[in-house]
């Protein structure tokens, strides 16, 4: 009832789940970085049959997650059809000058075949992109998350901050939707088929004076307890949810190194020096 | 032989933000492996004290020191916070907020993390920590599933750890039920035994501390020990009454019947001190005749037929039935997810029932609005902050007229009734961050006030106010059933408050009602006090004492006492 998030606080069974922290966030980076650089079927083809098989891997709960692909796929498709709208010959620009037209509504709207390849490749990459993250977001926890950027180096305070923050975002819910009710017994209406949006919008702030007081004295009462046990005393902290490596991780370790490596050759011959503008076009 | 850990020598305080002393010639000494229990009303600076053992003043909270104070040989004023939380381990009074981890294992590990120990380290000592306070079962749980009480476990499990000396216990009854305050005042006691630690308990609910055994109470009141000394001494003299702690109930009774307290006579623990002096005068206490107490209640106004509600597929409540006459004061008790909070929300309409039907004067109210039920319910929510929202007293309890588009000269006339039944007219004017915790409590019951409910909800009126400000909040709730005639539903866990003013309990277990019956006879029935988690009072252990029936026992002294105050306030007026 109380964690209709997406994120788990206690890692699950799974395989991924079970990695540790710093594993997940420097594979994540490395991924994001690999899929940012990459604008070639060729490499995120593979990526996205990977990203299908790790979700599928982590056994989540598909209705929360359909809603979120809908909106993702939806939002992404109307992108590249706008893209198309804008100039329907695109590919062309990419691809080596191919202008193969498959067919064609009028003489400013048709569409051809490099078009075609190159908006499937933009549109796989988004979808990508979006998958991995998902992974990443399904896979960890908070305090994984926190454990992980702490071994990139993120000064631990700012690592603490994310692991706070899921802590409380629950309990901040909790008083809102109590302020909320009282308000409501006092006359305040929040139904959308009674009242305008600007005076829900209005009556809505009235809930804020008193979600910001009582999350106040909260903030002050968590750092207090904080204090007390000794935080911001060391320079170096530990993590007791990061557990030990285990063989995955080091299989992983050897995968993100090799793919980091990769990237660099990638981005220095193809993004800082290429030797053409053109994307990978198998039917030129 | 006894080593000096805490002593403070001519010690004051001054916060910053403040413009005179909140501690004042404060010299105090204790001992290594004492347990204490420092004990004051709101406001006496009971943890102020606390919070200069432990660093949180001046590290936190700003101020100046006058004097010494030594803990475990370190001056205060030198160190550091974190020097000392080697050495104290405090368990806040928030039990929620001062879980910062995402499970009961990394909220036990915080300050081993802070310490940079290496994880194989940590491992063992948390588990140990863990073991002791019985939490092992608990580790991947997250805090959303725990109790107040098993966050509490929690939170002192993760003090535990290392070369902690002191434990600090900062109101570890306030927001616990009966049986869990017992649990929690037990295992309080066996740490102290178990681990050689010296305890220091704040607390204002005395007689639940003194379920287990304390070797010595410090009595505070404005910045000043004005006792310092073992329980037995403290309970024979008046201190407690002149001072605002409420006396155990099983003293009351004693000093009610005129028996004369001495401090040999063991008088800290009712199961085995010697009874033989007092017995004569109980028992023709007992015999005295006294009005018996009629609550003055009308015909039906809110009845709750075979009502089930749930929350997706959790069951909350399962076939409830109740009425509630005009008039009635009523206690919904039970342990925290008993569903009392939820069968009062159902009666606001806040939630719908499944199934079954809830009528007012003999009609089903279900298919009006929230905001139509709120102007026949009101409903007080715990904590006044979650509910202010204006400024100015005055505006906050129009704001329900106002909402309700009533005209200029309505909404005025409402306003001044409301603000005179709670003796707020003076101070209309007022901003509401100016006046105390009580009087912005008395604000929350005028703004509801304002809509002339006919039935009152209060949830925890009472929660963590001290006896003086707990009696005042009650006194003005019974003046306002008395004189106004309104009906009033109370959510506690309190039983003090259900017994001295409630003329009914319904008790929640599990979502079903166990028990619905005046709250002598609950109280009097192990079978319901086990499922509600409740526990006996004082009293029932007195009248098993004295070989007399517990039900009429505290039925009579329940009457007496309400003859009691019903004489001190004629005598007052």
């Amino acid at each position: 009832m109380e964690n209709r998030l997406l994120i788990n606080l206690i890692p699950g069974e799974t395989f991924l789940h079970k990695l540790t922290g710093k594993t997940k966030v420097r594979t994540f980076i490395i991924l994001l970085v690999f899929i940012i650089m990459s604008f070639d079927m060729r490499l995120i083809l593979p990526l996205f049959i990977l990203g299908i098989i790790g979700l599928r891997s982590l056994e989540p709960n598909w209705k929360t997650i359909k809603y979120f692909f809908i909106v993702i796929g939806a939002v992404n498709l109307l992108n590249i059809v706008l893209f198309w709208l804008a100039d329907p010959d695109i590919g062309a620009y990419w691809c080596g000058g191919g202008h193969t037209v498959l067919f064609s509504l009028s003489g400013r709207f048709y569409l051809t075949a490099e078009t075609l390849w190159y908006l499937s490749v933009r549109y796989i990459k988004m979808i990508t992109s979006f998958m991995v993250s998902l992974v990443f977001i399904l896979s960890i926890t908070p305090s994984e998350m926190a454990a992980g950027l702490y071994s990139i180096k993120v000064p631990y305070k700012i690592c603490t901050i994310f692991s706070i923050a899921f802590r409380y975002i629950p309990d901040i819910g909790r008083d809102f939707n109590n302020i909320k009710v009282s308000l409501q017994t006092r006359g305040v209406e929040l139904d959308p088929k009674k009242v305008s949006l600007k005076s829900r919008l209005k009556q809505n702030v009235l809930i804020l004076v008193p979600l910001i007081i009582t999350s106040f004295d909260r903030v002050g009462n968590i750092s207090n307890a904080m204090d007390l046990r000794g935080y911001g005393r060391g320079k170096t902290r530990t993590y007791y949810s990061e557990h030990e490596e285990l063989k995955a991780d080091k299989v992983f370790k050897v995968i993100y190194t090799i793919l980091l490596l990769f990237c660099v050759y990638w981005i220095i011959t193809q993004n800082i020096m290429p030797q053409t503008f053109k994307m990978w076009y198998p039917f030129a | 032989m006894s080593t000096p850990i805490v002593e403070f020598k001519n010690f004051g305080f001054k916060y910053k933000s403040q413009t005179s002393a909140t501690l004042h010639d404060i010299n105090l000494t204790i001992n290594k492996g004492e347990k204490v229990l420092i004990l004051g009303p709101s406001g006496s600076g009971k943890s102020t004290l606390a919070n200069c053992i432990n660093g949180l003043n001046p590290f936190s909270y700003d101020g100046v020191i006058t004097g010494s104070c030594k803990i475990a040989g370190m001056e205060t004023k030198n160190a550091s916070i974190f020097a000392l939380s080697k050495v104290v381990g405090t368990v806040l009074q928030d039990s929620d907020a001062q879980f910062v981890g995402l499970s009961v294992g990394e909220d036990i590990a915080f300050a081993l993390e802070n310490q940079s120990m290496p994880r194989e380290e940590m491992l063992p000592k948390v588990e140990r920590a863990a073991g002791i306070v019985g939490m092992t079962d608990f580790m991947m749980h997250v805090p959303y599933d725990l109790s107040g009480g098993q966050k509490q476990k929690v939170a002192l499990a993760g003090v535990l750890h290392g070369d902690v000396d002191i434990l600090i216990f900062d109101e570890p009854l306030a927001s616990l039920d009966p049986r869990m305050g017992m649990t929690a005042v037990e295992l309080i006691d066996r740490i102290h035994k178990e681990q050689n630690k010296t305890v220091l308990i704040i607390e204002h609910r005395l007689e639940d501390v003194l379920h287990c055994h304390v070797d010595r109470i410090i009595l505070m009141n404005e910045g000043r020990i004005v006792y310092d000394g073992v329980p037995d001494k403290l309970l024979a003299s008046d201190l407690l009454t002149r001072y605002g702690i409420r006396e155990p109930l099983y003293i009351m009774a004693m000093k009610y019947a005129g028996c004369e307290l001495f401090p040999n006579q063991n008088l800290s623990d009712i199961q085995h001190m010697d009874i033989s002096p007092f017995e004569e005068k109980l028992k023709k206490q007992h015999m005295v005749d006294i009005e018996k107490h009629v609550p003055k209640i009308g015909e039906e106004i809110l009845k709750v037929e075979n009502v089930t509600f749930a929350y997706g597929k959790n069951p909350v409540l399962k076939d409830i039935s109740f009425t509630i006459r005009r008039g009635e004061k009523v206690a919904f008790v039970g342990k925290n997810g008993a569903g009392k909070s939820t069968m009062a929300k159902l009666i606001c309409g806040i939630v719908r029932p499944r199934e079954g039907r809830v009528l007012m004067n003999g009609s089903d109210y279900m298919n009006l609005s929230i905001k139509e039920i709120g102007e026949r319910i009101g409903y007080v929510m715990q904590n006044p902050n979650q509910m202010l929202v204006k400024d100015i007293i005055k505006d906050e309890v129009e704001l329900a007229m106002l909402l309700r588009g009533k005209s200029r000269k309505e909404i005025d006339e409402a306003v001044k009734e409301a603000l005179k039944m709670c003796g707020l007219y003076p101070m209309r004017n007022w901003p509401i961050s100016a006046v105390s915790y009580g009087q912005k409590k008395r604000v929350t019951i005028a703004s509801i006030l304002v809509l002339q409910p006919e039935i009152i909800i209060l949830d925890e009126p009472t929660a963590g106010q001290d006896f003086r400000h707990y009696t005042e909040i009650m006194e003005f709730l019974d003046e306002l059933n008395r004189e106004y005639g309104i009906t009033i539903v109370f959510i506690t866990h309190d039983m003090h408050l259900a017994i001295q003013y409630t003329d009914r309990a319904v008790v929640f277990s599990e979502g079903e009602v166990v028990a619905d019956d005046s709250v002598f006879k609950v109280l009097s029935n192990d079978q319901v006090i086990e499922r509600a988690n409740l526990k006996q009072t004082s009293l029932y252990t007195l009248a098993m004492r004295l070989g007399l029936d517990p039900e009429a026992y505290i039925e009579h002294f329940i009457n007496y006492e309400r003859m009691m105050r019903a004489h001190g306030k004629q005598a007052a007026d």
